[in-house]
């Protein structure tokens, strides 16, 4: 399998539309967002058809102001991004910040064209190490201190 | 004419009039005081202290108690460290909701077992070693969570660490060694409700931690890994701490010492047996895992709760949860000193009507704090909930010496451990499941704890009597001594093992709550002639 670690997004107005029907569109913001398998039994992912409430896309990839067409970005997956399996959104907002349309890179179901992204373990060798230093610190010196008091009693004696 | 001397109601001895409502210090003079020993506090014969100071740091009572209570609190800190950042932890270990719930009942499980094993350990090696090598060893066990990976590592890890919590065992034994048995309460309650406070000031530490090592230049997903060194390095300096600046008794250490053979040592078989056949002990085992489990269920799941259900940012949430957890430091010894005083004008049957109004509201603001979806409101429920949690713990501590003074350590072990069974229970049933949100699960888990609460009413002490019932009019069966005495075989009476109990007995009068009769007057007065 090969595995990239850029996303390239590309967007534009469908043009099948009402010439004008963007004329509200100040901005665009494109977002990371997970698709149902990644959702099951995540209740803090879930769909909410209130946009305040919704978890579905918590991932910002961009913003930029609205252009009808010639729209690429390409972004790089940042390193606290989970494992799973995603698409991708974009929002066109108006002037007042609220979201007026959308376009998504799969479809009304979202189970064609998915992606996976495979996320860091956040695992170093640097930490693993220190772990098992300090955690032989800790099983020794409270050997060595029991040996020691042991054998104090016993000279003692 | 002079009264006679020596006719009931003449004899003053013993009143004052000026009783301390909370037992700072034992005034008694039954409790004889050891003026020839050097000791920073007053003491008794066994140099246990007779009073309770709480600023100084002197060797060894009040050193004993704060190294004491700082151990427990550091465990509580590594046990619940994780709960304030799984947001961040669900998101690298790819977890299910049903992973997290697991990893919640498996951090209070393993000390299920711990608790009941550390009794003994006290015994053997004392409650020094006891306490040092739990929280030495369990330190590696926090380090681990750098290696893990997946959610079957993660649950495996915080199982582990979970054991630590039996520090509570070692903490109480070593108050009892060093503090005499009149303010035990007090003082084990401060100590218990102080380190129960870790699980709040984990709440608070973690989220800081874990920002201040993402500014410092980590990803996320390392830096709640090395987050985790912090705990774990308090649990070693802690241990060292206890090994080098602890002694078991206040007069040196268990091995150096030479045991004194006075007292008869107990069998271990014939005192579990009165514990298991004594109804009440279960029935307290059942509570407590109603007011201290659901604290700690509450610890592993309310930092979460705050951060999905009204996106907060995670440190704010980590701050709202930590205050429930901190309440501990006054809510606690409330619920102790709220015992005691019902206890004064209405004897047991007091304390119990306190420990089931405490116990129940708890459960009701719990019910409350899922249904609500304003945060002001939802913080409100969480606080009141905290109150009538934790002041209900150290309700049911207050009545737990009563239920039996020949098996009080294993009772007090098996309450302890109900405790974290309760916790166990409700992550498992309420918090762990998909099917139902964590605001749902809030409201069944306070449907849960004032129905489960209900058998406190069932507790009856024939002397003193219950809820709803009065003490046995029977003179025999009305007594105190009838009922501690009953616990010893004819044999053993013979022996004159019983002679603690009806000492206990004796002083347990004070349970009838109103007036008291006047005790017989103590043989060291002679009647005068009239």
């Amino acid at each position: 399998m090969f595995w990239e670690d850029q996303i390239t997004v590309s967007w534009r107005f469908n043009q099948t539309y009402r010439a004008g029907t963007d004329s509200g569109y100040k901005t665009v913001k494109v977002k990371l967002c997970y698709a149902p398998i990644s959702q099951k039994d995540r209740s803090w992912r879930k769909t909410e058809d209130r946009l305040k409430k919704d978890k579905t896309c918590p991932h910002k990839i961009v913003a930029r102001p609205y252009t009808a067409s010639n729209n690429t970005f390409t972004w790089t997956v940042e390193k606290d991004i989970p494992s799973g399996v995603y698409f991708v959104r974009a929002y066109a907002l108006n002037a007042h910040e609220q979201e007026v349309a959308y376009g998504q890179t799969t479809n009304v179901q979202k189970d064609k064209n998915l992606f996976q992204i495979q996320a860091i373990t956040g695992r170093h060798v640097s930490l693993d190490i220190a772990s098992v230093c300090f955690s032989a610190f800790s099983i020794v010196s409270l050997a060595g201190f029991f040996y020691m008091e042991k054998r104090k009693g016993k000279s003692s004696q | 004419m002079p009264e006679i001397e020596g006719s009931p109601g003449t004899s003053m001895h013993g009143v004052t009039g000026r009783e301390p409502v909370l037992a700072f210090s034992v005034a008694s003079p039954m409790v004889h005081t050891d003026r020839t020993a050097k000791f920073d506090l007053p003491v008794d014969s066994e140099h246990k202290a007779t009073k309770f100071k709480l600023f100084s740091f002197a060797n060894p009572h009040m050193r004993t108690f704060h190294l004491s209570w700082i151990s427990f609190f550091t465990t509580f800190i590594s046990t619940f460290a994780a709960a304030p950042l799984v947001p961040i932890i669900r998101d690298n270990l790819d977890l299910k909701k049903a992973d997290i719930g697991n990893a919640g009942v498996a951090s209070v499980s393993g000390s299920i077992f711990s608790r009941l094993v550390m009794g003994a350990v006290c015994d053997l090696l004392g409650p020094r070693y006891g306490c040092a090598f739990l929280i030495m060893l369990s330190a590696p066990t926090v380090f681990c969570m750098s290696f893990v990976s997946d959610a079957s590592g993660y649950i495996v890890v915080r199982f582990m660490i979970g054991f630590s919590l039996a520090t509570f065992v070692s903490c109480q034994y070593w108050m009892s060694t060093m503090f005499n048995s009149k303010i035990i309460g007090l003082v084990n309650g401060t100590a218990a409700g102080w380190g129960n406070m870790g699980g709040g000031a984990t709440q608070l530490l973690m989220p800081v931690l874990f920002e201040i090592i993402k500014k410092a230049g980590a990803t996320p997903f390392t830096a709640w890994r090395i987050a985790f060194f912090i705990p774990g390095w308090f649990n070693v300096i802690m241990g060292i701490l206890v090994l080098t600046l602890g002694q078991d008794l206040p007069d040196g250490n268990l091995g150096a010492l030479q045991k004194k053979g006075d007292v008869a040592k107990d069998k271990f078989g014939k005192v579990l047996w009165y514990a298991v056949t004594n109804y009440r002990t279960w029935i307290f085992v059942l509570l407590y895992g109603y007011s201290m489990g659901v604290e700690l269920t509450i610890d592993n799941v309310i930092a979460e709760y705050f951060y999905d259900r009204f996106d907060l940012k995670l440190h704010l949430a980590g701050i709202i949860a930590a205050c429930f957890g901190m309440a501990n430091l006054l809510a606690r010894p409330f619920g102790g000193f709220t015992s005691d005083y019902m206890a004064k004008r209405f004897g047991m049957r007091g304390r119990l009507w306190n420990l089931w109004l405490l116990q129940t509201a708890g459960g009701l603001c719990c019910l409350c704090l899922g249904l609500v979806s304003s945060l002001p409101l939802a913080i409100t429920f969480m606080m009141l909930f905290s109150i009538g949690a934790q002041a209900a713990c150290g309700a049911t501590f207050g009545i737990i010496p009563f239920i039996s003074r020949r098996s009080l350590g294993i009772i007090s072990g098996m309450t302890g451990a109900g405790g974290n069974f309760g916790s166990g229970l409700t992550q498992l049933i309420f918090f762990a499941n998909a099917s139902f949100s964590t605001e749902k699960g809030l409201t069944y888990m306070g449907i849960m704890i004032m129905l489960v609460t209900i058998p406190v009413s069932f507790v009856h002490f024939p002397q003193w009597g219950s809820m709803f019932f009065p003490p046995s009019q029977d003179i025999v069966k009305g007594s105190e001594e009838h009922y501690y005495v009953s616990e010893w075989t004819e044999e053993e009476k013979q022996k004159g093992m019983h002679q603690a109990s009806l000492k206990f007995a004796e002083n347990s009068r004070s349970e009838r709550g109103g007036k008291v009769t006047s005790a017989p007057t103590p043989p060291e007065n002679t009647p005068n002639h009239v």
